[in-house]
């Protein structure tokens, strides 16, 4: 499988602030990649790399260009949703339509006002009357109606109510992920699309902490419930985090035989959300 | 240039026009309404025998000349246009690179496949070649109903109505170099317009503060190490006379493009320009 995304050493300082350390970054084609860090990690500065919205240092390929030479041309075959990025709000929702369509020679606007048709969101009104998950489906619908190769979608359900943050994967995955396409999701509720996922990368302080498929994960990690009898032999295993679970302890191990670790207790794949905190710490503790 | 790159370019403008409506046509619409209420206000103050006198003087005056020659004089009656477009379009220009920076809808626009030189340049076109048209439009409907108005009076006051005819001819005439003088004066405020532009897109609060601050001192600087003023010799003999703004006979257009000053300040426009567009990327 090719990588849509490549990129080594990315390098970007906000005056003393290091927002990217070295990032090296691959993303294969098709992939639904979950990029997930904490505040201020630096996933936002990635995104914005890969779509040519700031400058970096390092090598960097993103559907075969280098975002920081042709940002425009690089967004005919990208599209974006930045979590801060907000639609104009003096522009009716029909304006919208209007320009997009005007200015993307890959948006159908049939396939944007029947998204919409089924929401209730008002085509005559503007952007600033509607609420904020009304923005966010209408942005969406936007983008799912331009065929692209890759979707960037930076913390997109920020501030939605369940409801609408359910709602927002289901037509993600229902109505316009064919496999063809990548997306790359930054989000904080893990949970919500660790489901989704095909990738899974982690960063933290600019650096990337993992960078792999779902697939390996249950190769690679486990989890393990480990009784007051064995806490030194699991000890003796080198976990790369341990939590105080129900009167247990939970061991997070990585790169150790699962056949080694069922002597300690019942051993399970860690939950992304479970595995990103294990990562941290792990990274925190040296 | 391909058919969508005409599309896009036209959705650019429309995006302008949408966002900017007030400064494109509720400016002038307010300007015109004005001046049709006070002269309504004034002629209703007049004596309609004066009134009458007046208007047989106009259509007179009017009668048989060159709508050429007598359209200057629309010209100057159109001055607070010129004042209210001058004003608007340092208003559009410190904003056009800031405003969507500001309220972070530029990530947005960012995201779609329009170059930022695209972006720039279609906001230049919008301010310095669609907001005349509007403007023009609405000088030529606050005429015809200063015609309309003329007509019905001079029916009443029994005034031959050719002369007026011939005063709407000269109107039309004045739109047209109105709109020619506005774009030619573009061209030659073009150093402005790109200091306006390049401040627009650098700062990040307060950017007439900015654009004028360091201007002041630049000047300042100049003035102070060199003892010389030629920066502010040289924005004054670009401002000064209002007779540079006006273009009164079509066959001084070619005249007033193509002459070493007006080149020159073309060249160093487009040069602030392009500081515009590169500090457009960095946006972060």
């Amino acid at each position: 499988m090719s990588n849509i995304v490549e990129a080594k050493s990315l390098r970007k300082k906000y005056g003393s602030f290091v927002a990217l350390d070295g990032v090296d970054l691959s993303i294969p084609s098709g992939a639904i990649s979950g990029l997930i860090g904490p505040n201020g990690a630096g996933k936002t500065t990635t995104l914005k790399a890969l779509t040519g919205l700031c400058d970096v240092d390092g090598e960097l390929s993103v559907a075969g260009r280098d975002p920081r030479k042709a940002r425009h041309k690089l967004m005919e075959d990208v599209c974006f949703i930045a979590d801060v990025g907000i639609l104009p709000k003096w522009l009716k929702v029909s304006h919208v339509i209007d320009y997009v369509e005007a200015v993307h020679p890959r948006f159908d606007r049939r396939k944007a006002e029947k998204f919409l048709s089924t929401t209730d969101i008002p085509s005559n009104k503007r952007i600033k009357d509607l609420s904020k998950g009304m923005v966010t489906q209408l942005h969406l619908a936007l983008v799912m109606s331009i065929d692209v190769q890759l979707l960037v979608l930076d913390e997109p359900t920020l501030g939605l109510d369940i409801i609408y943050r359910k709602e927002f994967y289901d037509r993600l995955l229902n109505d316009y992920y064919n496999g063809n396409q990548t997306i790359i999701i930054s989000t904080h509720q893990v949970e919500e699309i660790e489901a989704l996922l095909s990738h899974l990368v982690f960063i933290n302080k600019g650096k990337i902490v993992l960078d792999t498929l779902m697939t390996d994960i249950a190769e690679v990690f486990s989890e393990v419930l480990v009784g007051p009898d064995k806490l030194s032999q699991a000890d003796a295993l080198g976990p790369i985090y341990v939590r105080n679970l129900l009167g247990k302890k939970s061991y997070t191990f990585e790169s150790i035989p699962k056949a080694q670790l069922e002597s300690l207790g019942e051993v399970h794949t860690p939950s992304v959300a479970d595995l990103f905190v294990a990562k941290l710490k792990e990274e925190k503790n040296g | 240039m391909d058919k969508f790159a005409i599309y896009q370019f036209y959705g650019l403008l429309r995006r302008e026009v949408l966002e900017h409506r007030n400064l494109f046509v509720g400016a002038p619409a307010v300007v015109a309404l004005l001046i049709l209420v006070a002269t309504t206000w004034v002629a209703t103050r007049i004596d309609p025998d004066r009134l009458a006198e007046g208007l047989r003087y106009l259509s007179v005056l009017f009668d048989g000349l060159s709508p050429f020659d007598m359209a200057p004089f629309f010209m100057v009656a159109a001055a607070p246009f010129f004042i209210t477009l001058a004003i608007c379009t340092v208003i559009y220009l410190i904003n056009a690179l800031y405003q969507d920076r500001k309220e972070m809808s530029v990530l947005f626009w960012q995201s779609m496949p329009v170059s930022n030189l695209q972006t720039v340049v279609a906001k230049l076109v919008a301010i310095t070649v669609v907001a005349p048209i509007f403007y023009v439009s609405i000088i030529f409907a606050m005429y015809l109903i200063a015609m309309v108005w003329l007509t019905v009076l001079g029916i009443s006051y029994d005034v031959d109505l050719v002369g007026i005819g011939w005063m709407f001819l000269a109107a039309l005439v004045s739109l047209v170099l109105i709109y020619i003088s506005v774009v030619v004066t573009s061209l030659w405020l073009l150093p402005t317009m790109g200091w306006l532009l390049l401040f627009s897109a650098f700062a990040r609060k307060t950017p007439l503060l900015w654009a004028g601050g360091v201007f002041i001192l630049v000047g300042f600087l100049e003035d102070f190490i060199f003892g010389t003023q030629y920066l502010a010799n040289w924005v004054e003999s670009r401002t000064a006379d209002p007779n540079q703004y006006l273009i009164v006979e079509f066959s001084s257009v070619f005249e007033r493009v193509f002459n070493y000053d007006t080149l020159f300040g073309i060249l160093v426009g487009s040069i602030l320009i392009a500081g515009a567009v590169f500090m457009r990327r960095f946006i972060d």
